[in-house]
């Protein structure tokens, strides 16, 4: 996994504005602490890696749909194509936007803030919530 | 550390070609495969995992099979978790007792048992080698102990949790007489829930994934059973048993079902010396992945102790597998730390002290 460092005000410099399309992502070490930045509908938004249920591979699962919740048994109805963060481990669904896991709302991952500052797309690890 | 449960791939079944006696050699090479020219002889489960069953993050750069590749296993499992010993259970392996063929599933067995040893036991000391055995082929698997049981990398005797009878049965006391001459424990691992193996409820086949694996806890359950009620402890009390993979919070539970149900009804297995939750304690062997997540793991761990459970539990990771319990972050109380994660598998396995405690006992006798 890549390792970038932070500045003095928690800021990394993570990858250029144009390098990442949307549904693609960068994953990273800031010492200890792992991260991904995902671009989304033309966004980003950054989440810390180590998923709140297990301290499984978050950001290393696919960026998928899922079946939408239905009053209906046994239909299937999908949808949020490309919004949902599936953990690499045990597949625990995350809105990637927020963070919020699908199954548990009371499992959240920690987010955080990201800007395109002078072309290049930037992490705050001090901010809080990226979205 | 020790690791109870940790995976070894191959990149094709083909692998054992150069293994298998003939006529089975021309099995593997034109045969029937169930998944491609690259698959493995066996039966598949009727549950297909959603997702497939592998950690997205242990597909190795290169793009092999999880588990495939030793150095990406070194790097991402053994040296971070700071791990003494990693007991291999191979993969698909395990499954030839799904097959209907005794014989065709005792030579895959045995194929697969000289490959790991070639390509996986001489790769790193602290990977230690269990090898399958065919189940459904009892004399089979029996002449397989004997053969190879005694090779220095080889700590257990595998199947799998899904069977055709329970293990306690006189059908498979050869395995069990060839184990307990050999010394090494059989362990049955959560699966094989095809082809000619019964189906992993006594409800009638689960419906979805999730749902079935869930569920493979009963085989254990039945496994449990059968050895203590058949006495394999007393007839055979060199090997014991090891489940791997079942769930640990329901063994207190069965065993105190199974204790009261002995106790009124001792006539029907008069060889029995003890309860059967005192067998256990001394026999069985339950590896910890997936650990069970209670809202009140308090609750759990005392139902444990109360039957022993500090003596029977080992640490597993089921590494590269996606139901991973990570090492570092799997709780255990405070004074189960020792025993579970290191102590009682390294009993049971007969594995070399720590470093650091034999040279604390050499100091303590000097």
């Amino acid at each position: 996994m890549r390792v970038l460092e932070a500045d003095g005000d928690g800021r990394v410099v993570v990858c250029g504005a144009g390098d990442l399309a949307d549904g693609e992502r960068r994953v990273f070490k800031v010492g200890r602490r792992r991260v991904g930045v995902f671009r989304v509908d033309g966004r980003y938004v950054a989440l810390h890696g180590g998923c709140p249920h297990a301290g499984g591979a978050l950001c290393e699962g696919p960026l998928t749909g899922t079946t939408l919740p239905t009053d209906e048994p046994y239909t299937y109805e999908y949808g949020r194509e490309g919004k949902v963060l599936r953990c690499a481990w045990h597949g625990i669904e995350f809105d990637v936007e927020t963070g919020t896991s699908l199954v548990d709302p009371a499992l959240r991952a920690r987010t955080y803030p990201v800007a395109v500052e002078d072309g290049a797309v930037v992490v705050h690890l001090r901010g809080r919530g990226g979205t | 550390m020790i690791d109870c449960d940790v995976h070894n791939a191959w990149e094709s079944a083909r692998v054992l070609l150069p293994y298998l006696d003939q006529p089975y050699r021309d099995y593997l090479e034109r045969g029937e495969l169930p998944g491609g020219r690259d698959s493995f002889p066996h039966a598949h489960r009727a549950w297909l995992h959603p997702e497939g069953y592998m950690r997205y993050d242990a597909i190795p750069p290169n793009g092999a099979t999880p588990g495939g590749d030793y150095a990406f296993m070194r790097d991402q499992l053994l040296d971070p978790y700071k791990i003494d010993y990693a007991i291999l259970l191979g993969d698909e392996s395990v499954e030839v007792s799904t097959l209907a063929n005794p014989y065709y599933a005792s030579a895959l067995a045995r194929a697969y048992n000289d490959w790991v040893l070639d390509a996986w036991a001489t790769l790193d000391d602290r990977l230690k080698i269990s090898i399958v055995v065919a189940p459904q082929d009892p004399e089979g698997a029996a002449a397989e102990i004997r053969r190879i049981g005694g090779h220095p990398a080889v700590v257990q005797v595998l199947v799998t949790s899904a069977s055709q009878r329970p293990y306690g049965d006189p059908l498979y006391h050869p395995m069990w007489a060839a184990a307990s001459e050999m010394g090494l424990p059989v362990a049955a691992h959560l699966g094989g829930t095809g082809g000619v193996n019964v189906g992993p409820t006594g409800t009638g086949n689960p419906t979805f994934f999730w749902e079935a694996h869930a569920l493979y806890a009963e085989t254990g359950m039945g496994h449990i059973a059968s050895y203590l009620a058949h006495g394999i402890p007393e007839k055979y009390p060199n090997t014991k048993f090891v489940l791997v993979e079942c769930g640990v919070a329901w063994v207190p539970s069965i065993l105190w079902r199974l204790d009261a149900d002995y106790q009124a009804l001792r006539k029907e297995t008069p060889w029995l010396k003890r309860l059967p939750s005192e067998y256990a304690r001394e026999f069985v062997r339950v590896t910890t992945q997936p650990l069970e997540r209670p809202k009140n793991p308090a609750g759990m761990w005392e139902s444990l102790d109360d039957i022993g459970g500090r003596d029977m539990l080992m640490f597993s990771s089921d590494y590269p597998h996606w139901d991973f319990d990570d090492p570092f972050l799997t709780r255990f109380p405070a004074d189960w730390k020792d025993a579970v994660l290191d102590g009682n598998a390294r009993a049971l396995y007969k594995l070399p002290a720590r470093a650091d405690d034999a040279k604390e006992a050499a100091g303590a006798r000097a």
